[in-house]
C-alpha cells in the first residue's frame, strides 16, 4: 500500500485551526459555571496572547532562516521597532491601534530591507554575528535618543489599548474582559499571518527562497535574482516581526528598552529550530513550547516529591530539554509530528479515518514531548548523580542507543556540515 | 596624550581577554564549524571552581589544577552532548550549545549563589630581580600600566606562542590541523577524528578558563560575568576570521582598543560611553562588509 505523503496545506490549516481553537477555548472558559477546573486565571490568557505573538515572529523568522537559509539573531530589534512605532503612534499621535500595528510592520519591514542589503555579502556565522550586533545595539539606541522613544522610562500604552468592542457582546452574548479581547485580537492577527505565510512559501516567491537556500548558484542559473529575493526575505521576515511588536504592545501595554534584550532574539531562533525549520506548523509548536516550558518547568519540577533542588535548577533542566530535543528530534517538534503521522497512517487503512488518527496521535506526541523531555532530563541527571557506578555502562549503551536512533538521518561524517548549512532539511550543501 | 595611551593600553589588556576567549571559540569553530555559545559560561564555571580551590590552596597550585579540570569539562561536554549531534545541521548544534549555556549558568548560580565575589590577581613572582604579576603599576613612557594588565597581555602572548608551537611542531597538533582541514581524508590516514575533536574541545575549554581567571579580578566573579565578554569575543572572532587563530587575537585587540577609544573620544551628547557597544558593532559591520570572512579568514571557494 502506498504511504501517505506528509500532510498538505489544507490539513495543516485544519490542524492550526484545531490547535488555535484549543488554545482559544481555555481563556474563554469563564463562560463555564463556577467550580469547573478549566476556569483559568487571567495569567493564562496573557500566556496564550504571548504565544500568539511569538507565533507571528516565528513565522517570519522561519521564512528567513528556514526557507531562505539566512540566520538572523537580531529579530528582537525588528520586534522592538514595530513595538515602538505602534506605541509612539498610539500614545503621542493618537492613531487607532490597528493602523499602528500595520505601521509597525511596514516600518520594521523597511528596516529589514535595509539590513538585508549588507546581509547579501555575509553568510552563516558572520551574518549571525552581524544581526546579533543589531539586537545588542537596539536597547542602547532606544535609551540614548530619548526625544522620540521616551528613553529608559519606556512608554505606557495601557490607557490607549483598545477596549472590548460592543458588537461582541451583542453578537455572541458573552462579555469579555479586556485581556481576553486583546487575546482574541492577537490570535486573529496570528491566524491571518499564518495563512499569509503558508501562501508565501508555496508561491513562486517561496520556491525561489528555497532554491536560493539549497544552492545560490543553481538558483541564479535558473534565472532567480538572488539579491532581490534575499532582501525580500529579510523584508517579509522583518514585517512579521514588526507586526508582532505591534501585537506585543497591545498584550503587555508597555514597552521599554529592556523589553527587547538580545536574549529575546536568541530565543526566537531557538523557537524555530526546536519547532522545526521550514515548517509553519513548527513555528506554532515552537512558540508554544518556548513560551510555556520555561515558565511552567519550575512548577512541574516542584511537584516531584523529595527533590527540592529541582526548582532552583529549572533553567538547567530547560537547557537539558533543549539538548535532548536536538538529539532525539533533529527536525524539531514538527518533524516529530510528521513522522508520527506517517507511522500511524502507514498502519491504518488509507482513509480519512487513518489521517485523522494520525493527526490526533501527532498532536498528542507534539503536546507531550515537551513534558516528556523535561522528565527525561530529570531522570537522566538524577540517575547519573545518584548512581555513579552505573555511569560507565550507561554512557556506553547511551551512545550506542543514540547511534541507532540517528542512523536513518544519513552518514554521521562531519564533512557535510559546512559552515554555511543553516537549514535543517537534508539539502545538498553546495558550498565547500 | 597621556590619556590616549592610557586608554590604548587598557584597551589592549581587555582586548587580550576578548582575544583569548575568541581563540577558544576559533579552536572549536575550525573543527566543528559551530559558534560555541556556551564558551563563556564554561569559563565562568571553571573560574568558580578556581575560587573554591583558592579557599584552601595557593594561587599557583590552583592554576594548573583548574586547567586540568577545564580540560576534563571540555572533553566531557564534547563526548556527552556534542557527539550525538555531530552530523546534524549547524543550527541544531548551536541550539545545543545554548542549552549548555543554560545548564552551566544555572549550575553555577545554584552552587555558588548570585552574589559577586572578589577574585585575586596572580600573586607576584620575582625572576632575577624583575617583578612579574601582582598589583601596582609600572611607568612606561608617558603612561602607567597596571601590573594586572601586563599579566593579562603576558598570558595572552604566552598562550598564543604555546598554541602555535603545539599546532606546528607536535604530532598531535598536526593531526588536529589535518582533522580540521579534511576529516574524511584524516580518518583514512589513520587519525582518530573523534578523539581529535575531544582534544579540541578540551583545549578550547583550557584557553577559555585562562580568560576567565584573568578577567575575574576586573569584573567580579558572578554567574553573568562572561556574557558581555563572550559577545565581544564572538565579535573579535568574526572580525579576525572564524578559522584564523591569529585573527581571533588581532580581532580581540582591535575591539578592545576601539571600545576604549570610542568611550572616551566621541561627543557625549550624540554618542559617548553609552554607545560604545553600538559604535564598536558598527565598526565590525564595516570590516565585515569589506572582508565578509573577516580580516584573516579564508575565503570559501564555491564549487557547483
Amino acid at each position: 500500500m502506498r504511504r501517505l505523503s506528509p500532510p498538505r496545506t489544507s490539513q495543516i490549516i485544519i490542524f492550526a485551526v484545531l490547535a488555535f481553537f484549543l488554545i482559544w477555548w481555555v481563556p474563554f472558559s469563564h463562560v463555564l459555571p463556577d467550580g469547573v477546573p478549566l476556569r483559568l486565571p487571567p495569567y493564562r490568557t496573557y500566556q496564550a496572547s504571548m504565544i500568539a505573538m511569538w507565533v507571528i515572529v516565528a513565522l517570519g523568522l522561519n521564512i528567513l532562516t528556514g526557507y531562505n537559509g539566512q540566520i538572523s539573531l537580531g529579530h528582537g530589534a525588528f520586534v522592538a521597532v514595530g513595538g515602538y512605532t505602534a506605541a509612539i503612534l498610539m500614545v503621542d499621535y493618537g492613531w487607532p491601534f490597528w493602523v499602528t500595528i500595520i505601521a509597525g510592520g511596514v516600518i520594521a519591514g523597511a528596516l529589514g530591507f535595509l539590513v538585508g542589503i549588507p546581509a547579501l555579502r555575509l553568510t552563516g556565522p558572520y551574518l549571525a554575528m552581524a544581526t546579533l550586533g543589531l539586537a545588542l545595539a537596539t536597547p542602547q539606541i532606544l535609551k540614548k535618543y530619548d526625544g522620540l522613544t521616551h528613553g529608559t522610562q519606556g512608554i505606557n500604552v495601557r490607557p490607549e489599548v483598545p477596549p472590548t468592542p460592543e458588537f461582541i457582546k451583542d453578537w455572541f452574548g458573552i462579555s469579555l474582559t479586556n485581556d481576553q479581547w486583546i487575546y482574541l485580537l492577537v490570535l486573529f492577527i496570528a491566524f491571518l499571518m499564518a495563512i499569509l505565510a503558508l501562501n508565501i512559501v508555496r508561491s513562486r516567491i517561496g520556491r525561489a527562497f528555497v532554491a536560493i537556500r539549497d544552492s545560490e548558484i543553481a538558483a541564479q542559473a535558473m534565472g532567480i535574482s538572488v539579491p532581490r529575493y534575499k532582501t525580500m526575505a529579510f523584508a517579509i521576515s522583518a514585517f512579521y516581526a514588526g507586526v508582532a511588536g505591534g501585537a506585543y504592545v497591545q498584550v503587555v501595554g508597555y514597552v521599554s528598552p529592556e523589553s527587547f534584550g538580545f536574549l529575546m532574539s536568541i530565543n526566537f531562533l531557538t523557537t524555530i529550530v526546536v519547532g522545526g525549520l521550514a515548517s509553519t506548523l513548527g513555528s506554532v509548536l515552537g512558540a508554544a513550547g518556548l513560551v510555556l516550558v520555561p515558565s511552567e518547568l519550575p512548577g512541574l519540577l516542584g511537584h516531584i516529591p523529595g527533590f527540592n533542588v529541582s526548582q532552583d535548577l529549572s533553567w538547567a533542566f530547560y537547557g537539558g530539554a533543549l539538548i535532548l530535543t536536538m538529539i532525539f528530534a533533529p527536525y524539531g517538534l514538527a518533524g516529530l509530528f510528521h513522522r508520527s503521522v506517517r507511522r500511524v497512517s502507514s498502519w491504518a487503512p488509507r482513509s480519512r479515518a487513518g489521517i485523522l488518527v494520525g493527526l490526533v496521535v501527532g498532536v498528542a506526541v507534539a503536546a507531550g514531548v515537551g513534558f516528556a523531555l523535561g522528565l527525561a532530563a530529570f531522570l537522566i541527571t538524577t540517575a547519573w548523580v545518584w548512581a555513579p557506578p552505573l555511569v560507565g555502562v550507561g554512557a556506553r549503551s547511551y551512545s550506542r542507543w543514540v547511534g541507532a536512533l540517528r542512523s536513518p538521518l544519513g552518514s554521521p561524517g562531519r564533512a557535510e556540515a559546512g559552515p554555511e548549512a543553516p537549514s535543517s532539511q537534508d539539502h545538498p550543501d553546495a558550498e565547500r | 596624550m597621556a590619556e590616549f595611551w592610557q586608554q590604548v593600553v587598557g584597551g589592549l589588556a581587555t582586548g587580550s581577554v576578548y582575544g583569548l576567549l575568541a581563540l577558544a571559540l576559533v579552536l572549536i569553530y575550525r573543527s566543528t564549524s559551530v559558534l560555541n555559545f556556551a564558551q563563556g559560561e564554561m569559563a565562568m564555571f571553571t573560574t568558580f571552581i578556581a575560587w573554591s580551590i583558592l579557599q584552601w590552596g595557593e594561587y599557583w597550585i590552583m592554576f594548573p589544577l583548574v586547567l586540568v579540570i577545564a580540560a576534563g569539562i571540555g572533553a566531557l561536554v564534547e563526548r556527552v552532548v556534542i557527539r550525538p549531534v555531530e552530523g546534524a545541521p549547524v543550527l541544531n548544534i548551536i541550539i545545543v550549545t545554548l542549552g549548555l549555556f543554560a545548564i552551566f549558568n544555572n549550575l553555577a548560580s545554584w552552587r555558588w549563589g548570585g552574589i559577586p565575589k572578589g577574585f585575586p590577581t596572580p600573586p607576584e613572582i620575582h625572576v632575577t630581580g624583575i617583578k612579574f604579576f601582582g598589583g601596582g603599576a609600572l611607568d612606561v613612557g608617558p603612561t602607567a600600566v597596571s601590573y594586572h594588565d601586563l599579566t593579562i597581555m603576558i598570558f595572552a602572548v604566552g598562550i598564543m606562542i604555546a598554541l602555535y608551537l603545539f599546532f606546528q611542531y607536535t604530532p598531535l597538533g598536526l593531526a588536529m590541523r589535518a582533522t580540521a582541514q579534511n576529516p574524511v581524508a584524516s580518518r583514512l590516514m589513520g587519525i582518530r577524528v573523534g578523539r581529535m575533536l575531544t582534544v579540541g574541545w578540551a583545549l578550547s575549554a583550557v584557553v577559555g578558563a585562562v580568560a576567565g581567571l584573568l578577567i575575574a579580578p576586573l569584573v567580579l566573579l558572578q554567574p553573568p560575568m562572561m556574557m558581555g565578554v563572550l559577545l565581544y569575543a564572538m565579535a573579535a572572532a568574526v572580525v579576525g576570521g572564524l578559522d584564523s587563530p591569529v585573527g581571533a587575537v588581532v580581532g580581540g585587540l582591535i575591539i578592545g582598543v576601539s571600545e576604549a577609544l570610542v568611550g572616551t573620544y566621541t561627543p557625549k551628547d550624540l554618542l559617548g560611553p553609552d554607545m560604545k557597544l553600538t559604535v564598536t558593532l558598527v565598526i565590525i559591520l564595516v570590516v565585515l562588509l569589506v572582508r565578509p570572512t573577516g580580516i584573516f579568514g579564508r575565503r570559501t571557494l564555491r564549487r557547483v
